[in-house]
């Protein structure tokens, strides 16, 4: 870690937030053994070209252990919420109830785990109880009978509501919602669904949205996971739905941090261009990004991008740095961890270039994709396909051409798949299975979501 | 025909008698029914506008009780942590959409406009932007909704606290400013009684302002120091308020109806109740939730024609008196069906009795003519006396067949016939037979056709019967087709059966009475019938003779006119089932 040269008050503030670290680490230490949260702070280069003022990407990295071994796991409050409308009669309703018998038999007898249906109407079937119980529910999940209307807003909210019954306790809180059709009982626009996702997370509740079939409003369903932070899966067949509902109790059961509040402050002189892929709020020159849950051995980071003033030959500069503060779920403490960016700037081209960050370079290009896949989704909505087909075409060739610089295989990978999603739309049109995977995509690449 | 038309009228008056009654019976049901069912279809909806009113009520108290925490807590906050606090309460309360603090002198202190606001600020400033920018005061509201003291309130909610569900006590602890638990299980009641007298309300103005944008509802709570002038207060989260409201509603059992909660522009905010609710159907009474949500609407719908809905009773009535009705009149067409054949048998049984007495007349006539010629001695003519007896005798035997067939006849209805099996070479008995009546039948004019195949005709049957049935059917043809030329018998065995056909070429027999021909006392109405004497007796027993024998006797038409009877014969020598 090196040290620049900037005003004093700002280096004793470095050094007391060192200080602290190394308070905290050694506490640890002697305390428990569950290791922390590392959070790391990456420029695109590492060196900048002197003498102008740039843009550069900056990439806040939260790197969460793995799940200690040996350690008890967090006590989980899950509520399945079923859409049990006619559509779903059939091969869905059996493997979602397949599904559901699957997360439960995930979970122990700390757990709680709560099941609510709705069609018209919103009904509980399980309340919220020990998940201990399993003869006795999955009784109940067995009788569930499909027919009706999707009253997919009640029933998000009853699941709350099952949940709230064990709010105050220190569980990780999740709802999964299931569905197969649109909403027409109740809300039913993304955007209030939304509202009710930032809602929920505001109680550090997060709903994971599965989405089955080719007739559900994807919109909906990202957003709702998106401003709660939870994930979003869309399969075309109920078969994957067990397959599904295990990756997402993995993720559940796997939560190292909660509550994960990222502030990003930039210094005085560097100013904010964008948060790419992420919603956070900004105050001045802080940036705050939430985050409900990580999972162990995951990786989230938010990406943003700032302009820096011109600075000399030689010069170091701190451009940013950022403070994760989070509740660790195995001892209920707070905790909190630190990153700092700095960059120096040269003449030569060739320094620069070789001090390219590949990863955060990667990351980037990859958000950048996912923003023009909902670039996409929105221009061929309007009816204007060509040019969506020619917003695909320009991310596949931005990624083929980065992927070809830095000799990188996954971007060249990913361009091939951009470009053959583009041919396929201008081909067939934009169809709803497209939409919903170019949906699901995007948002899994700007949540950086492991399971799919 | 005289005695037709009356019975025709007994027939119609019998009818008006069931008829009317029950006529008169199942329009009274009707009647009946349908008010049944109308009173229980209002009491059933006057329950379910209660109900409904029930629910409404609970949600106006749930949000005027928010609303007036809201504003004391927005009241509480110390002037001095004024920006973060709401910053605070805008992050982690999820009853809270927005925050703003507004400076009417000068402008929108936060959010900030510009860069520095998120999407969702700067929605929110474009929203409320005619307040915003000083077009519009905070106050331009007045009556329910706008600037209200909230004293006085206190008892009000506490009383709806206590009938609260679980999500609304959650919302109303929600409104409070102070969240943390000690305070929320402590003082709940508490710290309303007290901030009430407390009264630190004086010098603000407040207001709950329901603001219309794109359509959509969205509130803004507000309070003003008269001190500071300074506006600020929070954008109520509504998607929040409704989904803590939703959860407390009550499941609707009836299947039937449903009351629905709408929303201005008229679609499903919430449903209890399986009935599809389309934006087409009609309400059945529609009214306004709570002054502080305008245009949402408590509607109430019932599904008059399904099974399970309100009409049931009358239905499942109305197919009960159906039955009944069904019952009355087919014991109706029962007891008509039974009193036309009754009438017919009985018609039946006079005539036959007449024929059968004309019957016995005639051959009794002849034998006593004869008996007193001979008696008188005036005959000398042996030849001639000869002549007398044989006559005398040919009539006895007729007398007997007669005779026979009545008392067959009466056996037979009451299945008391028994029958005797014994060995009968039938070619044999026929030829026998015929031979015993040859003068009778040649002295009609008729020629005697036999056609007997060469077999063994050896079967065990009743010889007495099978006569009987042979002369029924020889007398037949000799009554009614005298004036053709031929009689034919022909004798045929198949397996266990032995056939026996009679024909004749006489006028036959029309097609459609073919079958009516075996019919106790049916004689074919023509002139031919009226001229000859009949009991209408002989076909029908010996087609019942036959059956009982385990055989039939069938009638086709003969070969250009006239018509052959067909007799079919079973051999008991390997059959154990003895008939009789």
């Amino acid at each position: 870690m090196a040290h620049g040269m900037q005003n004093k008050a700002k280096g004793v503030l470095t050094i007391a937030g060192l200080l602290f670290l190394v308070l905290v680490s050694g506490m640890l230490q002697t305390v428990a053994a569950s290791p922390k949260v590392i959070c790391t702070v990456d420029t695109d280069r590492a060196v900048l070209p002197a003498g102008e003022s740039q843009n550069v990407v900056l990439k806040v990295t939260l790197d969460a252990p793995p799940v200690p071994a040996g350690t008890r796991r967090p006590k989980v409050n899950l509520a399945l919420v079923l859409d049990q409308s006619g559509s779903m009669n059939g091969t869905k309703m059996a493997q979602a109830k397949a599904a559901a018998v699957e997360a439960l038999t995930r979970l122990s007898r700390q757990d709680v785990f709560s099941v609510v249906v709705y069609d018209t109407n919103v009904h509980t079937i399980v309340p919220a109880q020990s998940a201990g119980y399993v003869d006795r529910i999955i009784r109940i999940i067995e009788n569930i009978q499909a027919g009706g209307n999707t009253a997919l807003f009640g029933g998000v909210s009853q699941g709350a509501a099952e949940i709230r019954k064990h709010l105050e306790n220190d569980f990780i809180h999740r709802i999964v919602l299931l569905s197969d059709g649109l909403a027409n009982v109740g809300p039913r626009m993304p955007e209030d669904l939304g509202r009710l996702g930032a809602a929920l997370l505001k109680e550090n509740i997060s709903v994971t949205t599965v989405g089955v079939g080719t007739d559900y409003n994807e919109d909906l369903m990202a957003r709702l996971a998106q401003n709660s932070d939870g994930n979003t899966y869309f399969v075309e067949s109920g078969v994957d739905l067990p397959r599904i509902f295990a990756a997402e109790l993995g993720d559940v059961l796997n939560v190292v941090a909660t509550q994960v509040n990222v502030t990003i402050t930039l210094p005085d002189d560097v100013t904010l261009v964008e948060i790419i892929g992420r919603e956070g709020r900004i105050m001045g020159q802080r940036i705050e990004l939430f985050m409900n849950q990580l999972y162990g051995g995951q990786e989230k980071y938010a990406l943003v991008e700032v302009r820096l003033p011109a600075a000399g030959e030689g010069d170091q500069l701190k451009i940013a740095q950022a403070e994760v503060h989070y509740q660790d779920p195995f001892n209920n403490q707070p905790e909190v961890s630190r990153g700092t960016s700095h960059v120096s700037f040269s003449h030569d081209p060739v320094q620069v270039k070789q001090s390219a960050n590949r990863d955060v370079v990667r990351e980037y290009q990859l958000n950048l994709k996912a923003l023009a896949q909902e670039k996409a989704i929105d221009l061929s909505d309007e009816g204007r396909q060509p040019e969506a087909v020619m917003t695909l075409k320009d991310s596949a060739d931005k990624l083929k051409q980065v992927g070809r610089l830095y000799g990188d295989s996954e971007l060249l990978k990913e361009a091939e798949a951009v470009e053959a999603q583009a041919d396929q739309i201008e081909e067939k049109g934009m169809s709803k299975k497209s939409r919903k995977v170019l949906r699901t995509q995007s948002y899994q690449q700007k949540n950086q979501q492991v399971s799919q | 025909m005289a005695a037709g038309m009356t019975h025709k009228r007994s027939i119609l008056f019998f009818w008006a008698l069931i008829l009317v009654p029950a006529l008169v019976m199942s329009g009274a049901a009707y009647r009946l029914l349908s008010h049944e069912q109308d009173r229980i279809s209002r009491s059933a909806q006057e329950a379910l506008m209660e109900r409904a009113a029930a629910i409404s009520e609970t949600i106006h108290m749930t949000v005027d009780t928010v609303k007036d925490n809201l504003v004391r807590s927005l009241m509480a906050i110390d002037p001095g942590t004024l920006t973060p606090t709401l910053q605070d309460w805008e992050k982690t309360n999820p009853l809270v959409r927005n925050v703003f603090i507004f400076e009417p002198t000068e402008t929108l202190l936060y959010p900030e406009k510009g860069m520095a606001a998120t999407p969702e600020q700067q929605q929110f400033i474009a929203r409320f932007d005619a307040l915003f920018s000083g077009r519009m005061t905070f106050d331009h509201l007045g009556g329910p909704g706008g600037p209200e003291p909230p004293r006085g309130m206190a008892a009000g909610s506490t009383a709806a606290n206590a009938s609260q569900g679980d999500a609304r006590r959650q919302l109303v602890t929600l409104s409070r400013a102070d969240r943390s638990p000690a305070a929320r299980v402590g003082a709940q009641a508490h710290m309303e009684m007290e901030k009430a007298a407390d009264s630190p309300e004086q010098g603000f103005s407040s207001g709950w302002l329901p603001w219309f944008s794109e359509n959509r509802l969205h509130v803004l709570v507000w309070v003003q120091s008269s001190a500071t002038s300074r506006v600020y207060g929070l954008e109520v989260e509504l998607v929040t308020l409704l989904s803590r409201l939703v959860v407390d509603f009550p499941a609707l059992e009836d299947a039937g109806s449903a009351i629905v909660l709408t929303d201005g522009s008229g679609s499903v905010i919430h449903q209890s109740g399986q009935i599809e609710v389309s934006p087409e159907s009609r309400p059945l009474s529609q009214k306004a939730v709570s002054s502080l949500l305008p245009h949402w609407n408590m509607e109430i719908f019932v599904d008059e024609d399904r099974p399970g809905g309100t009409r049931g009773f009358f239905y499942l009535s109305m197919i009960l008196v159906g039955i009944f009705m069904a019952a009355i009149l087919s014991g109706g067409i029962l007891l008509t069906r039974m009193t036309l054949k009754n009438m017919k048998d009985a018609r039946q049984k006079t005539s036959f009795v007449s024929s059968v007495s004309h019957e016995l007349k005639t051959p009794l006539t002849s034998i006593r003519m004869s008996a007193e010629l001979l008696l008188s001695g005036r005959v000398s003519d042996e030849k001639k006396k000869a002549r007398y007896l044989s006559v005398m005798v040919s009539e006895s035997e007729r007398l007997t067949r007669l005779i026979n067939n009545v008392l067959d006849f009466g056996k037979l209805e009451q299945g008391r016939k028994r029958y005797r099996l014994e060995s009968v070479v039938v070619d044999r008995f026929l030829t026998q037979l015929i031979e015993a009546h040859r003068v009778r039948i040649t002295a009609q004019g008729l020629r005697i056709v036999t056609q007997i195949e060469s077999e063994d005709f050896t079967i065990r049957t009743d010889r007495d019967a099978l006569e009987q049935v042979v002369l029924n059917l020889m007398d037949n043809v000799l009554k009614y087709a005298g004036t053709g030329e031929y009689i034919e018998f022909v004798l045929a065995r198949k397996a266990q059966t032995v056939v026996l056909t009679i024909c004749d070429d006489g006028p036959g027999i029309p097609k459609d009475l073919q079958e009516k021909v075996f019919d106790k006392f049916f004689r074919t109405d023509s002139s031919l019938t009226a001229t000859q004497p009949g009991s209408g007796l002989g076909l029908s027993i010996s087609r019942r003779i036959l059956r009982d024998l385990g055989g039939d006797l069938h009638l086709e038409p003969g070969k250009k006119t006239g018509c052959c009877f067909t007799a079919r014969i079973i051999d008991h020598d390997t059959d154990n089932d003895s008939g009789g």
